[in-house]
């Protein structure tokens, strides 16, 4: 199999093309001795301790895009999930849904990013399964991760623990995610250098929990974006929330494509940014670790809990106004005018 | 991407400036309209209503174009999305939008080919490269949106693109403001005057609504100084009693408009009564396609038989859309009208004034 080649049906079939496939184009890039064994699946050694898990899947459309592609994504994305939980990720697998046609230079550059994201992480790839589809069944590639990790002892950390008080730190600028994929989406022809913030937090969270840090509340703001996110913690939690407009940090460039096309940051994704829930007295040295970690530097106190309107979050503008700050609904369309 | 000017104009210490002067000078009731969908969401996304005093009542009007857009210009883009190789190009908003019988969404799901296009030109591109298909634009704008589409009926002649067409609902606003200050019931003290639309029709084109009603009106910018900057012009009016048309946006907006925009327009479409939803049909308040280019209309080219709709039963849009109730009053408001089922466009619209109460209020 070459770079040369395209991913054909045959490669899917369980056959000679799929061996070549695996021991050629996988098995060297995410080589580590569970997944060597070719066995139905890994065996793995864990430590004593509560075990987090958790899976996701990613059809993003394009699959390139600047700052990485769907591969680094899959990879976060789960690792982030299980860091979530308080949890430090272990091993994760890899399921690979194909349309036929895919240029195998294209499967081996997400496969490389994977396996570099994956070593960055401080995670295994140690199982996984391939299938190819006719063309028109997918579009170019599905990647499902799932993962699991193991939750040091002393550790709770839950979207429903969430007291007044509490301070919320965001660890960066919010919505780059989301516009970066939408510049590089057909159609809309924005120049710009916005990346995209996919990174590995597992390590921000460790230093957290090292520093005896007591978080109440981990989560990742994806999907929905940060308003949806804060909206789920204020209801999981009975507790209200307030946020400050001018200490939300959103990049310029973020904030321009957004008033162009009518979006809200707060409702864009994020794939490399944690919302975390401190006590009073814990967030100034929480804030101080997130913004000593490589993709934390923006980290900002935004806002705090209150025990106002349980299950609503409310949004403090620069002007001294207040407004409600409700749950996505649908998909964000581009305005008319 | 320059913002300079977005934070001039969000600068907080400006706005308590104004604040604090519209608290002081702002002694009469008032009821203001605000006549744009996009001032509307502004104002809500600012916390601008929880910093005005008492005296002051903001309404919403009739400014978002998918909100007046009739529910047979909606059955008529579902129809066109149910004809065989048709691809219907729209902006984001009209997807949800409910005719009165099902969404573009929808139809999409169900293996209709709808596009989304963030400009009329996207829809051109889209005709050139499927030349074996019929491509129709769903136009829905106000005179902002309405030279652009314009120009894409000249981009589609000049490349000889037959396959190309639109189904025209275009408004224009000064019509739509003489028909609410005629109408029984109205109590409005001062229009804040749309910025966009005004970049285009200048400020002369407001002049004789203003001469035959004397109402306040000030054009206002989308940032909290332009929108409070503009509220504190409107107060001062009303209480020296002295109603005029001014112009708090003059960064964008001049007298005259923008004049090549304006031929464009005039080139390729002309007056025609339209119907406003829950407002019912304005005189020469439309454009239509000239006979010069009515090979691009849509309607004319697949001959459409759409029956007759009544509007939802409840839904108050119309009131809404002309300041006489507000979306709280609405008895399917948060009930059967939320954002996930809207029933009327004012809930649909990111810029209706019923998704602006649900999201923010």
């Amino acid at each position: 199999m070459t770079s040369d080649d395209t991913i054909l049906l045959d490669h899917g079939a369980g056959g000679k093309a799929s061996h070549a496939m695996f021991s050629e184009i996988i098995l060297p890039l995410f080589h580590n001795d569970q997944l060597a064994r070719q066995d139905d699946g890994a065996v793995c050694e864990v430590p004593a301790g509560r075990l987090a898990f958790s899976t996701d899947s990613y059809v993003v459309d394009p699959i390139f895009f600047k700052g990485g592609n769907i591969g680094d994504l899959a990879v976060n994305g789960t690792v982030n999930d299980i860091a979530m939980c308080g949890a430090h990720p272990l091993y994760i697998s890899v399921g690979l849904i194909i349309e036929e046609g895919l240029p195998v230079k294209d499967l081996q550059k997400i496969l490389e990013t994977m396996a570099r994201a994956a070593e960055k992480a401080g995670v295994k790839i140690v199982t996984g399964d391939t299938k190819v589809v006719p063309r028109g069944k997918a579009d170019k590639i599905f990647i499902n991760t799932s993962g699991i990790g193991i939750i040091p002892e002393g550790v709770d950390v839950s979207g429903s623990r969430a007291v007044p008080k509490d301070k919320i730190i965001i660890s960066g600028t919010i919505a780059d995610h989301g516009m970066a994929i939408l510049s590089a989406r057909e159609g809309l022809e924005f120049e710009s250098d916005l990346k995209t913030d996919s990174a590995p937090l597992n390590h921000m969270v460790k230093s957290l929990l090292d520093a005896g840090c007591d978080i109440h509340v981990l989560r990742d703001p994806t999907r929905g974006g940060l308003g949806t996110t804060l909206n789920e913690i204020a209801a999981g939690s009975g507790v209200g929330i307030t946020l400050f407009e001018s200490a939300l940090p959103v990049k310029g460039q973020v904030k321009g494509m957004c008033e162009l096309l009518g979006f809200d940051p707060l409702y864009i994704a994020n794939e490399g940014k944690l919302i975390a829930i401190v006590p009073e007295h814990h967030a100034s040295r929480a804030l101080e670790i997130i913004q000593a970690d490589q993709f934390g530097t923006d980290a900002a106190i935004i806002g705090e809990v209150t025990d106002h309107l349980p299950g609503k979050v409310f949004l403090e503008t620069a002007i001294g106004g207040r407004r409600l700050v409700d749950m996505l609904t649908g998909e964000q369309l581009p305005r008319i005018c | 991407m320059g913002l300079k000017y977005i934070e001039e104009f969000r600068d907080a210490d400006l706005a308590k400036t104004l604040i604090t002067s519209i608290r002081q000078e702002s002694k009469i009731p008032l009821r203001l309209m605000e006549v744009c969908g996009t001032h509307t969401m502004a104002i809500f996304r600012h916390g601008i209503r929880s910093v005005l005093p008492d005296s002051i009542t903001l309404l919403s009007g009739p400014g978002c174009p998918v909100c007046v857009t009739a529910q047979k210009d909606i059955d008529a883009f579902v129809a066109f999305s149910r004809l065989e190789n048709v691809i219907v190009t729209t902006f984001g908003d009209l997807m949800k939008v409910p005719g009165s019988g099902t969404t573009l969404a929808r139809q999409k799901a169900a293996g209709a080919d709808v596009r989304i296009v963030y400009s009329v030109f996207d829809a051109v591109t889209i005709a050139k490269q499927n030349p074996e298909k019929q491509v129709v634009f769903c136009a829905v704008g106000f005179e902002t949106t309405i030279p652009t589409i314009a120009a894409g009926i000249l981009m589609a002649k000049a490349q000889h693109l037959d396959n190309f067409c639109i189904h025209s609902a275009n408004k224009l606003t000064p019509p739509a403001l003489t028909a609410l200050m005629e109408t029984d019931g109205v109590d409005i003290d001062g229009f804040i005057l749309p910025g966009h639309v005004s970049v285009i029709t200048g400020t002369d084109a407001y002049r004789p609504v203003f001469e035959a009603h004397h109402i306040p009106s000030v054009i206002a910018g989308f940032e909290p100084v332009d929108i409070l900057q503009a509220i504190r012009m409107l107060v001062l009016q009303n209480e020296t009693d002295r109603p005029a048309l001014e112009n708090a946006y003059t960064r964008a907006v001049s007298d005259q408009g923008n004049l090549k925009a304006k031929a464009v327009m005039h080139q390729v479409f002309t007056l025609c009564d339209a119907v406003w939803r829950g407002i019912g049909t304005i005189a020469d308040s439309g454009m239509k396609l000239n006979s010069a280019y009515s090979r691009f209309d849509a309607d004319a080219r697949f001959n459409l038989d759409l029956p007759e709709v009544s509007e939802p039963k409840g839904c108050a849009c119309g009131d809404i859309l002309m300041g006489l109730k507000t979306p709280d009053t609405c008895a399917l408001y948060k009930r059967t009208c939320t954002p996930m089922t809207p029933v009327g466009p004012c809930m649909v619209s990111s810029e209706g004034a019923c998704a602006a109460y649900y999201k923010y209020a």
